[in-house]
């Protein structure tokens, strides 16, 4: 391995003076002899330009899905593009591909100046950024081939799901080994969050990948129904709040004090708010869960520490903000504070959201409705979006040793950015109410005002197309930002190995400070922060979890549920593998509003089957969970040929190929198998029999289309999907 | 309206009731610890970032 301090040999006399570094640093606890070494700043580099270059590809598939939502024509008439593939795509991009690397880029940055040492290992670095890629390149050729688990954010199939889980520990290794070998004793509280992003994403990622395979890409979750979804929005929630918000923390503390001249306003704070956050955050999940079939007191547990989490999270958009006191001067002048302060108060204007949403009263409302979409758009848009740009502006020219090559197309991104924000936010939230409302609106008379579910959908058209525009706009603005960038380093020249100079830790510590014990015990010591992190979230983790899967009652059977035929389960796999769970819920909540329209509210029995659950958290089409038995054989050949001749103005995609494409039973035996293995009871006589049982099963509804004057084979997909959309939510009714 | 999903485990409001208590404990001691902790010594931290430039 090539370990940082042999790299200072590159770094001549000549190199420190002409970059500005004397030799004398700065006073150093314990100092010993002056080291020289070089940060990589390569490694900063190359993540910034994969952020920037996923960044727009994940953005432009943004605008091509929130097309979709307005002209189903933009859905490109083939199987491969269609809203409910691309969507997981355009997440997976956004979240793990431009966020992804963006947090690798400030990571790799701040962590080696903060340590004052290089990364532990170059060959780690390089491995981690390819093995990176691969994953990105990975997710981007199986998604829209259909290869999905279908839990949202985490679609991957499983030998992706290893692959992460090993470039994730590479990472781990380099971090903890930079931490180890870095010269400067405390730990600055950025560190600390990207220690619980580490060890909580990689608890995350494994809870929420206990899979069985079936072949290479195909398998079924451990979990199902209720214990799927807790897990999956345990895991869905974290995400957000470990992917998404803490290394971004991390940043801010790190780059924001770099920015404006000036330290953090309060560092006790930053302690308080990394302890509180990290505490309170994976307690929350279940509010992704509110009046679905899961226990009522783990819904509680969600609200109450839901509304809690306000106070960690504005407490650290105050500590950002007040850190600006006095220099508001240089935020009128600078735009790379310009794009902090929008981005710090998109993030103060999510986290209260957040937990507004979260109250039982407005989650009635909002739950599967655009609302949700504007709430992440503001998060995503605003906090990560322009955190990042921020970011890479600020350090590109650094890097490059040259100035921006335009501040007036600087100045141009963050205004064109920020009105993205809002043509995205504001029409977002109009139709997020609105759908809502119209959902449960009633006639004087006591019956559904807009019984046709269609109806609500054609409304918001306008409000889409506006989103839509709001979305090309930040396009735009990102556009600009790579152009202004790539200019900046054509201009100037890579400081490959940034020289610097750091006297090397003593080995015996002389306190010198009146600092506390309990202090000095984990802000010195990465392993002490790692193994405190991680009692943190376990915490509320196993509060959460176990009594859903140890305790009995929290899941009511039912004795009338029965697990899947071979070809519901089959066409169950075209429902995950068309991603219709992007658009429908499965899921009727007990508000007579939805059992007026839908028919019995769910109930958590009826989905003891289900791996993985197929609940959904969007209803741009209606429920499907009572679907079964309430049209006929030929309205769901004809709905799924082309829509439009069954509902006159539906947005859906025409899915032609279900038609026309041999369902592949290759695997149906394995995958009876493999579901038995987690719990489905199919007998050896049901597993034994399950090629003829499907055929004939597939012959009844290819007979009664072919009463109904429609001639397909039985052996098509379309067959199956049928079975299984006919089964859905019939087994109560038994 | 709700019934069937009100859970009827023995104890749920423990959970309640233990979440709060540990959280409050948990809230309480890091309160203690930045009652406690030396100022000077926390200024030096927040000077970390600024100290390469």
């Amino acid at each position: 391995m090539n370990i940082s301090s042999e790299r200072s040999s590159n770094v001549t006399s000549s190199e420190h003076a002409r970059l500005g570094h004397p030799l004398s640093g700065p006073p150093t606890d314990g100092a010993g002899l002056p080291e020289r070494f070089a940060y990589d700043n390569r490694i900063v580099r190359d993540f910034g330009i994969a952020t920037i270059i996923w960044g727009i590809i994940g953005m432009v598939v943004g605008v091509l899905i929130a097309s979709q939502l307005f002209a189903p024509s933009a859905n490109l008439g083939n199987q491969y593009t269609t809203f409910g593939r691309i969507r997981p795509l355009h997440t997976n991009a956004v979240i793990f591909a431009f966020v992804g690397n963006a947090i690798f880029m400030g990571v790799y940055y701040s962590l080696q100046r903060l340590c004052k040492a290089r990364m532990f290992s170059d060959l780690l670095s390089k491995i981690h950024f390819w093995g990176w890629q691969l994953i990105i390149v990975s997710a981007v050729a199986t998604l829209p081939l259909g290869l999905t688990t279908s839990h949202e954010y985490a679609e991957l199939e499983w030998p992706i799901d290893i692959a992460i889980t090993v470039i994730w520990v590479v990472f781990g290794i380099n971090m903890f080994g930079t931490m180890i070998k870095r010269r400067e004793r405390h730990l600055y509280v950025a560190i600390w969050f990207y220690i619980a992003t580490f060890v909580t994403v990689a608890v995350l990622h494994i809870v929420n990948s206990f899979e069985m395979p079936v072949s290479l890409f195909k398998s079924y979750y451990v979990y199902a129904g209720v214990q799927d979804a807790l897990v999956q929005w345990w895991y869905g929630h974290n995400a957000v709040a470990f992917f998404l918000t803490t290394p971004y923390l991390g940043m801010m503390y790190y780059f924001l004090p770099k920015m404006a001249g000036r330290p953090i306003y309060s560092y006790k704070l930053s302690i308080l708010h990394f302890w509180a956050l990290i505490f309170i955050y994976i307690w929350a999940g279940p509010h992704h869960l509110l009046y679905n079939s899961v226990p009522d007191w783990a819904q509680s547990l969600g609200v109450v520490f839901s509304i809690m989490l306000i106070a960690p999270s504005w407490g650290g958009m105050i500590n950002g903000l007040l850190t600006l006191r006095g220099a508001w001067d240089k935020v009128r002048e600078d735009a790379i504070l310009k794009f902090m302060v929008v981005g710090l108060t998109a993030y103060g204007m999510a986290t209260f959201e957040g937990p507004m949403l979260a109250l039982k009263n407005v989650n009635a409302i909002a739950h599967f409705t655009d609302w949700i979409v504007a709430h992440v758009h503001v998060g995503a848009l605003g906090w990560n979006g322009f955190l990042t740009f921020a970011i890479l502006y600020w350090l590109i020219p650094r890097m490059y040793q040259t100035p921006l090559y335009s501040k007036k197309l600087l100045n141009a991104h963050f205004w064109i950015g920020t009105l993205g924000i809002l043509f995205y936010a504001i029409p977002m939230y109009i139709s997020g109410f609105t759908q809502g409302l119209l959902w449960k609106q009633f006639t004087p008379e006591g019956m559904l005002k807009y019984p046709n579910f269609l109806e609500t959908t054609l409304q918001l058209l306008p409000l889409h197309m506006m989103r839509a525009f709001g979305g090309v706009l930040y396009l735009t603005g990102a556009i600009m930002m790579a152009y202004n960038l790539f200019k900046t380093m054509a201009a100037g020249t890579l400081v490959a190995n940034e020289p610097a100079e750091a006297p090397a830790l003593a080995t015996v510590f002389v306190p010198t400070g009146q600092d506390t014990y309990w202090h000095r015990w984990f802000e010195r010591r990465p392993m002490q922060l790692l193994v405190g992190s991680l009692v943190v979230i376990l915490i509320g983790t196993m509060v959460e979890l176990i009594p859903t899967f140890m305790v009995k009652s929290n899941v009511p059977t039912i004795a009338s549920v029965k697990p899947y035929t071979a070809l519901e389960v089959e066409g169950r796999d075209l429902y995950i593998r068309e991603g219709c769970v992007n658009c429908h819920s499965q899921m009727v909540r007990p508000f007579r509003s939805e059992t007026e329209r839908y028919g019995e509210y769910s109930k958590a029995g009826e989905f003891v089957y289900d791996h993985p659950f197929l609940w959904g958290s969007k209803r741009t089409g209606p429920d499907l969970h009572r679907e079964g038995g309430k049209y006929p054989n030929a309205w769901h050949f004809h709905h799924m040929q082309e829509p439009v001749s069954m509902s006159p103005g539906s947005i859906m995609p025409p899915y032609p190929w279900l038609l026309a494409q041999k369902l592949d039973v290759e695997l149906t035996t394995k995958k009876l198998l493999a579901l038995r293995s987690v719990g489905v009871p199919y007998d050896d006589q049901t597993i034994a029999n399950a090629p003829a049982d499907m055929q004939a099963q597939a012959k009844t509804i290819s007979t009664d289309l072919a009463a109904n004057g429609i001639t397909v084979q039985s052996d098509r997909e379309i067959v199956a999907l049928i079975a299984y959309l006919q089964r859905l939510g019939t087994d109560i009714k038994k | 309206m709700f019934k069937q999903f009100i859970s009827k485990i023995p104890g749920a409001d423990t959970y309640m009731v233990t979440s709060f208590l540990i959280f409050s404990v948990f809230f309480a001691l890091v309160g203690l610890y930045l009652i406690f902790a030396d100022k000077k010594h926390l200024d030096h931290l927040s000077q970390l970032p600024l100290e390469d430039q």
